[in-house]
């Protein structure tokens, strides 16, 4: 017997009232009403709401962009420093978030040393809440200074980034509690970004990957990968893969991040995933808008044709 | 005030406040101070579906909470802006009492008093509100206009213009340079992503959205004939590149509209765990 | 008693050296494989060839980069050696001390010995200063070593011209050249064609449009500052738009979101009437400064837009995410729009809301067509110019690339800037 979850029969019931929805205002389109664009949001509210009130998930699997990325990170040896910055706001949080969560997960469970700062004032907030209520929960065992480090945020913008790529305790002589960052472990060694083995960005504004790869890493060929809102992603691609190894763009890199890390990582295979629940809404959302979009042309092209009857 | 107007005020304070008192009580097991996080909470709400009554249209509820967000993130800006660019950055290398004023650790260094030149430029810079002296803030402004584009010469120059020029050294023919002949090509034909087909496809279409890209920025010839016909394909280029990034915009902002739906359903109204 | 075992220890130390050199390598030939791990271990392995050390170039100084051939106990022969040492003295005798934190991997055959230029610091590394170099193969135990040969002595010293970036000073030069050449010639006089721009034949109908309807046209400088190229483009081309609009006595709204543009936008919008002889006709309230806070400048601009329902509203200059917000209000209120920006991000939102875009450069493109002035020509033929001359390097490049090989290497290196 076929068996429906709740998800599956919240999902059919959604897709039938959307469908049901579009077909009515198709119907009065074609007698020739105006349609109201409130009615229009009220079909995206609904086909947002609904899959998350429903959990509906749908399958990703990551594209190339995005695995590139994920393999680096497998792939580089146990004890490799990496550097992530959190260059993003609150308002920028809901789309980029879930990258800076895998992305701590999957650096610390490979055993990676690694270095969280940013460079937007209102990343320092986030800095602390995303590793303190997200990552580390996970990961009892880590010790600050030997497995992570926070620096917290730095005023500067591309000032910042120009000087630690030569020089990094001048920019940061001390971490986000004060403490000197010549008596912290992991910056044994580390003179400048270039003894990182790996740099990652996770942003969309300015400062943000795109400062990141002029000043620091494609000057210095550091290995880099950034995370970015879907708003720059296509402004990202001109540098893959020779700038940059690997890009996430928007909840999508995101949703196909985590599908590659629960896939392989037995333990995480429960974790909550805010960026493949995030993608559930976006599929239902694009198809509804996809769906207004022919229709506005079908009216149009009707239209014109009258016009040009008349 | 019209009666209308005085009704729909009075439904908000109403549901405002009931809300605040349920999810006081619902936050008592939680927080200490429950009855303010639950007055957080509301007001977060509050302001969330205030500006999203835009949709509908104008209306005051939009406007204060549009009003406020401007002046609170114009106050944030300027209290972290003091915070941490001159207590954090500028005071420990200035002075040591002014440093242990604010109880940040001084940072010894030799030269060290030019750290007194930004304060000068600095001080330039807001004789802009004077304007008799006003003429003064220009100076620093050319300094800054000036190692701006100093410092960001070398890097585009590099990573936009001559590292995205060798970017476009691809093989049109195989997929890494390797032409074994149009038999071995038939032979080893593959639709994988990975496959010598699809690679030479989008060395292709690199190669030639580069190329008609170009000639559409060619602002010295005429647009007609092959060159028109490759300008043409230039701009085809440009829109397709324009929808990919609507495209993306629209994943960007229905993303936005998740996290906040979500804020609605499960920390407000905790209809979903 | 003590001073005696000290000295025994030391001899016995400074026999190791040696005893590498002339055990090591018989060693390795005795060793079988049926020899365990242990013994392995305490056995002297090959130490490392062709040790060089020489000053890092392009760089402030205080930094050395070594570099050696592996020893051949690493991943081979006898495959004992996991680490290595980098040591380094200021004298070839003695008080050799390891640079670096950290021992380096197997397999490691090059090290940038960065020291501090700092004279405080502890890793403080003098320029012009001779400093000598040994590497050490060490085993599982790191008492088990054996050291190179000692090279030296090196001096490092600072650069004052960074080679890494000749690419780009050439390309530097070529476009400067090609620039100077067509500004002279625009300043002599010479006709330098530029095609026309969809956008800019349109706002002459735009105009007219504007003064058949008797509806105001409303013309938008952005978010920029004065300094801004867009926004400098765009004051080229309101001068333009206000001339035309003086003498057509059609009224024009220019709201400013930034003071000084207002001033510099009140001089032009004057200086336009004056050459089209209405000076009368201006008035300076017709430029004038709204907020500089962006939502509520949109807010603003968008009451403008439905209050007065300009016949075309120009949105030129730089914009952010108010570009949507703006053109969507004026798509509503039924007016003809073109905009102009080199915002990459904002300009697929004018495409969609506006009738004629100028996409990136044609903002640039449209200023010099419409202002005709030598430096603005000059500077865009010489664009022009480095474009042609990338599609020539594209295609020898593409070529290059089908070659393969050392051919597209070499080429590929004339691009190549490092740090």
């Amino acid at each position: 017997m076929l068996l429906l979850t709740f998800s599956d029969i919240g999902l059919i019931v959604t897709l039938v009232i959307i469908a049901a929805g579009l077909g009515l205002i198709l119907k009065l389109a074609l007698k020739g009403k105006e349609i109201d664009r409130r009615i229009i949001f009220i079909f995206i509210f609904f086909s947002v709401a609904s899959p998350i009130i429903f959990q509906i998930k749908f399958s990703e699997k990551a594209t190339a962009v995005v695995k590139s990325i994920y393999d680096k990170i497998d792939n580089l040896p146990e004890g490799s420093k990496i550097l992530i910055s959190f260059d993003f706001d609150p308002a920028m949080a809901p789309e980029v978030q879930p990258m800076a969560i895998v992305l701590g997960r999957h650096a610390l469970i490979k055993g990676h040393e690694v270095v969280f700062m940013s460079l937007w004032t209102t990343g320092q907030s986030l800095l602390t809440e995303i590793i303190n209520e997200y990552i580390l929960p996970d990961f009892p065992e880590k010790q600050e200074f030997i497995d992570y480090v926070t620096l917290g945020f730095k005023a500067g913008n591309e000032g910042v980034l120009k000087v630690i790529a030569t020089d990094f305790k001048k920019m940061f002589p001390v971490d986000n509690n004060g403490r000197p960052l010549d008596s912290i472990p992991i910056f044994d060694g580390v003179k400048s970004c270039s003894d990182f083995d790996l740099v990652i960005s996770i942003g969309g504004g300015k400062p943000g990957p795109k400062e990141w790869i002029l000043f620091v890493t494609d000057p210095s060929n550091i290995p880099m990968a950034v995370g970015v809102a879907a708003v720059i992603a296509p402004q990202m691609y001109p540098y893959y893969p020779a700038q940059v190894l690997g890009i996430m763009g928007g909840v999508k890199g995101a949703a196909e991040y985590e599908s590659e890390f629960i896939g392989n990582y037995e333990r995480f295979k429960d974790m909550k995933t805010p960026g493949l629940l995030t993608m559930g809404p976006q599929t239902l959302a694009h198809t509804v808008i996809m769906a207004f979009i022919i229709i506005g042309n079908i009216i149009y092209f009707r239209k014109r044709k009258k016009e040009a009857k008349s | 005030m019209r009666k209308s107007s005085l009704m729909v005020l009075a439904t908000v304070a109403t549901l405002f406040i009931v809300s605040w008192i349920f999810k006081g009580i619902a936050l008592e097991d939680i927080y200490e101070s429950n009855y303010l996080q639950g007055f957080l909470l509301t007001f977060s709400a509050f302001l969330t579906l205030s500006i999203m009554s835009f949709l509908y249209k104008d209306n005051p509820f939009y406007k204060f909470s549009e009003h406020l967000f401007v002046g609170v993130s114009a106050a944030y800006a300027m209290v972290v802006g003091f915070w941490t660019t001159i207590v954090g950055n500028l005071v420990p290398r200035l002075s040591e009492s002014l440093s242990n004023f604010f109880q940040i650790p001084y940072q010894e260094g030799t030269y060290n008093f030019f750290y007194y030149l930004p304060v000068i430029f600095g001080l330039m810079l807001l004789m802009r509100l004077s304007k008799k002296h006003g003429w003064m803030s220009r100076i620093p402004l050319a300094f800054i206009i000036g190692t701006t584009a100093g410092l960001n010469f070398i890097g585009y120059l590099r990573s936009d213009f001559t590292n995205q020029i060798a970017a476009t050294f691809i093989p049109l023919l195989g997929a890494a340079g390797e032409w074994k002949g149009i038999g071995d090509f038939f032979s080893n034909l593959s639709l994988s992503a990975g496959g010598q087909l699809v690679m030479m496809l989008s060395n292709w279409v690199i190669f030639l959205g580069v190329f008609c890209g170009l000639i559409y920025f060619f602002f010295s010839r005429e647009h007609t004939g092959l060159f028109g016909k490759a300008s043409r394909v230039g701009i085809w280029i440009l829109m397709i590149t324009f929808g990919a990034s609507f495209g993306y915009t629209v994943m960007g902002r229905i993303s936005l509209l998740v996290g906040r739906i979500t804020f609605l359903f499960k920390d407000w109204l905790g209809i979903i765990s | 008693m003590r001073i005696k075992y000290s000295f025994l220890l030391a001899l016995f130390l400074l026999l190791i050296p040696f005893s590498a050199l002339i055990f090591g390598q018989d060693g390795a030939a005795a060793s079988g494989e049926t020899e365990s791990a242990d013994s392995l271990a305490l056995t002297l392995p090959a130490p490392v060839t062709n040790l060089k050390a020489i000053n890092t170039p392009n760089d402030h100084g205080h930094s050395f980069t070594v570099t050696w051939d592996i020893s051949a106990d690493d991943g081979g022969g006898l495959k004992n050696v996991l680490f290595y040492r980098v040591m380094r003295s200021d004298n070839p005798d003695s008080s050799f001390k390891q640079r670096g934190e950290n021992k380096l991997p197997r397999g490691a055959s090059t090290y940038q010995d960065n020291g501090s230029k700092r004279k405080e610091s502890d890793d403080f590394s003098a320029d012009f200063t001779d400093f000598y170099y040994r590497i050490d193969a060490i085993t599982i135990d790191s008492n088990v070593f054996s050291s190179s040969g000692i090279y030296g002595p090196v001096q490092s010293k600072g650069e004052w011209y960074n080679t890494g970036r000749t690419p780009v000073l050439v390309a530097v030069i070529i476009f400067l050249i090609l620039t100077m050449i067509f500004v002279a010639l625009a300043k002599k006089g010479a006709d330098l064609y530029i095609r026309p721009l969809a956008g800019i034949e349109a706002v002459d109908d735009a105009i007219g449009r504007a003064t058949e309807m008797g509806k105001p046209i409303l013309y938008i400088l952005g978010l920029g500052g004065a300094d801004q190229i867009a926004t400098i483009a765009s004051f080229t081309i309101l001068s333009r738009v206000a001339k035309q609009v003086a003498e057509y006595q059609t009224k024009l709204i220019v709201p400013c979101y930034d003071p000084i543009v207002m001033t510099v936008a009140q001089d032009i919008v004057k200086s336009s009437f004056m050459d089209a002889g209405r000076v009368d006709d201006y008035k300076e309230e017709s430029v004038y400064f709204v907020t500089q806070s962006q939502f509520a400048y949109v807010a603003a601009v968008n009451g403008t837009m439905l209050r007065e329902l300009p016949a075309t509203n120009m949105y030129m200059g730089k914009f952010y995410a108010e570009s949507l917000i703006l053109a969507e209000t004026g798509a509503l209120a039924g007016s003809i729009q073109i905009s102009g920006t080199d915002e990459i991000a904002q300009i697929p939102f004018f495409v969609v809301a506006c009738d004629y875009t100028l996409i990136g450069e044609e903002l640039y493109a449209a200023s010099a067509y419409l202002g005709k002035e030598p430096i603005l020509l000059g500077s865009l033929k010489g664009q022009d110019m480095a474009k042609a001359a990338i599609i020539v390097l594209m295609i020898i490049g593409v070529v290059t690339a089908n070659i393969g090989g050392e051919t597209l290497e070499n080429f590929r290196e004339l691009f190549k800037v490092i740090n």
